[in-house]
């Protein structure tokens, strides 16, 4: 019965969802910006876990002290003579594992409390204002005092991250499900005598599944811009090496000005997966809507 | 009551929601933290009954409402407690910093709407032309930039190779008068620059869409159709309605900024609230960390509330909304 009535609900001009899902594809294929950070990011994907194959772990002291980039050190050597192509590599991996796990935490609680808000008009108010002023808040400052207290180890980055970046998941998520939630196939739903949590998995959640996958990509650079901002503070994990941590280690040394080499790789990594993420977020927005594609 | 007054009532009770909200959150978090107070404020080496004693010279034995009372009224009164590395009001210390993070903030914030303006309307009069798209890729990967790496690159450039600015603090020691305020001028360049740079690709971006959905609106078409030059069209029409959904960005990015200046300052050690948080890190100095997230979360407010309460006077449709 709910069946049949799931079936009539849905309007015949609407096509089936893979082939929604088919022609986004077919849209995203034909835009080359797109397939390039795509292609930025797999590689990426592919240095973090490959980081021990590309590079020995970098530790100790070397011989060679702020050398400049050469044949035997591609990216130069910081002031204890580390070589700094392996600490981006390294890094490669920690900054990815950071911004990849606060992101699927914040996502996973922003859902729910957009979900939620959007869904009961009641917990609206409330859910509604705590994420408002939680957004006009100096959100770095509160990390770096959290962080600080919670002592420095990648667990706590990725907490730390999650904890205060879901408000902008569940802002976006909410105004998506308020759109979604008067619909008259909703109300059908209810009808046919669907619970609650049925409705909200069967109709709710695939409504606002779009802008959850923006989300999830733009949250991840977020949270990979978050870790480089703390660990350059001195809160990464002393025990592992990310972006951040090696610019840290520059600073404190002191060859942050002098030796360009320490800075500017593994800030090129950062740009280069924080463009692309962005890229790919607008690329996949343009390729789903039907007026751009 | 007025419809004005009762906006005004309202923007303030939201304004002392948001501070409230903030103070609570950090009582909290401090007290829900795994990891002990008075470990925070003494070595582990202390025998149990000096623990005990220390608990109670800071009230940390009493019940959690009571401490949070007596949290509330001591903010209230503005007391942030004391530096555990200098010995000192908090509120002192961040007191004698707030103005240059305040000046360093300020300035971005002008060097980013004087610059992204006239991007902006560049982008939007030239939509989906090579300019346009020029301006858009460069506003993605300005919104991309890490703070602290575009800091380094102009110190680099700027200070170390062509070395026609100062590398870092706010002022020289031994200037007066009319020179101070040269040099004050000169060491804030490459730290608001750095600031502004991250900040302009979202102003762009977001004046150039509201700008283009302006210009299709019913009162352009008729500006244009009663023939006003398209300068005029662009600059006095759409421009003014324009600029107020960006401003509202403007208003709701000011916690990121503040958190760009955060990384600044340290960089080039601008003795800033930013500089005061970077070193308390080093030194795990958390009353510091506190009062300073607690005072530039009030600035923030602050500051919020004034643009607030400018729009209202400004545009009239914020008022009744």
């Amino acid at each position: 019965m709910t069946e049949i009535l799931e079936k009539g609900t849905t309007p015949a001009a609407l096509p089936p969802s893979e082939s929604v899902g088919r022609q986004t594809w077919q849209a995203f294929r034909r835009n080359p910006l797109g397939l390039a950070s795509a292609a930025v990011l797999l590689l990426l994907g592919l240095v973090a876990l490959a980081a021990p194959l590309i590079a020995d772990y970098p530790s100790g002291y070397g011989e060679d002290v702020l050398a400049s980039p050469s044949g035997a050190h591609w990216f130069g050597t910081d002031d204890l003579g580390r070589d700094v192509f392996a600490q981006v590599v390294w890094g490669t991996r920690v900054s990815i594992v950071v911004g990849l796990a606060a992101s699927l935490l914040a996502i996973v609680i922003g859902v729910l409390v957009g979900v939620l808000a959007a869904y009961f008009r009641p917990a609206d108010l409330v859910l509604g204002i705590i994420v408002d002023v939680s957004l006009s808040l100096p959100v770095l400052p509160l990390m770096i005092l959290v962080a600080a207290l919670a002592g420095p180890s990648v667990p706590t980055l990725v907490v730390v991250i999650a904890l205060f970046s879901w408000p902008e998941v569940a802002r976006v998520v909410r105004s998506q499900g308020l759109a979604v939630v008067p619909m008259p196939y909703v109300a059908a739903a209810h009808v046919v005598g669907g619970s609650h949590l049925w409705v909200i998995r069967k109709h709710v959640l695939p409504g606002v599944a779009p802008v959850v996958a923006v989300s999830v990509v733009l949250t991840t650079s977020r949270a990979v811009l978050s870790e480089a901002g703390l660990s350059f503070l001195g809160l990464g994990d002393p025990n592992s090496w990310s972006w951040g941590t090696i610019l840290h280690q520059a600073q404190r040394s002191g060859s942050l000005a002098t030796a360009w080499w320490t800075t500017l790789f593994p800030s090129l990594a950062i740009l280069l997966l924080v463009v692309a993420t962005t890229l790919l977020a607008v690329a996949y927005n343009d390729a789903r809507n039907p007026r751009t594609r | 009551m007025s419809a004005g007054a009762r906006f005004v009532v309202r923007r303030l009770l939201r304004g002392l929601v948001t501070m409230w909200f903030a103070v609570t959150v950090t009582f909290f978090l401090l007290r829900l933290l795994p990891g002990d107070p008075a470990l925070a404020v003494a070595d582990p080496t202390m025998t149990e009954e000096l623990r005990a004693d220390l608990l109670r010279d800071y009230g940390l034995d009493r019940p959690l409402a009571v401490q949070y009372w007596e949290y509330l009224t001591q903010l209230a009164q503005g007391n942030l407690g004391v530096s555990f590395r200098q010995n000192q009001p908090v509120l002192d210390i961040l007191l004698e910093r707030l103005p240059w993070t305040l000046l360093l903030a300020g300035s971005a914030l002008v060097v980013t709407v004087v610059l992204g303006i006239p991007l902006g309307v560049l982008a939007a009069t030239r939509a989906r032309g090579a300019v346009d798209r020029l301006i858009q890729i460069g506003g993605i990967t300005g919104q991309s930039l890490f703070v602290p790496s575009v800091g380094v690159f102009l110190l680099y450039v700027f200070g170390v190779q062509l070395g026609i600015l100062p590398i870092g603090g706010a002022m020289d020691d031994d200037v007066y008068g009319l020179a101070a305020y040269g040099s004050i001028a000169a060491h804030l360049v490459l730290p608001c620059l750095s600031l502004a740079l991250v900040q302009l690709g979202s102003y762009v971006l977001t004046l150039r869409s509201t700008l283009i959905d302006a210009l299709g609106e019913d009162y352009c078409t008729l500006a244009r159709a009663k023939g006003l030059p398209n300068r005029r069209v662009v600059w006095r029409h759409a421009l003014r309605n324009a600029l107020l959904p960006t401003t509202t960005l403007v208003g709701l990015q000011l916690g990121f900024l503040v958190g760009g200046a955060v990384l600044t300052e340290s960089i080039y050690a601008y003795p800033g609230v930013g500089r005061a948080i970077f070193e308390a890190v080093g030194q795990l100095d958390f009353p510091v960390l506190q009062g300073a997230f607690l005072m530039l979360a009030f600035a923030v407010i602050v500051a919020n509330l004034l643009t607030d309460l400018a729009y209202g006077l400004l545009d009239p449709r914020v008022r009744t909304s």
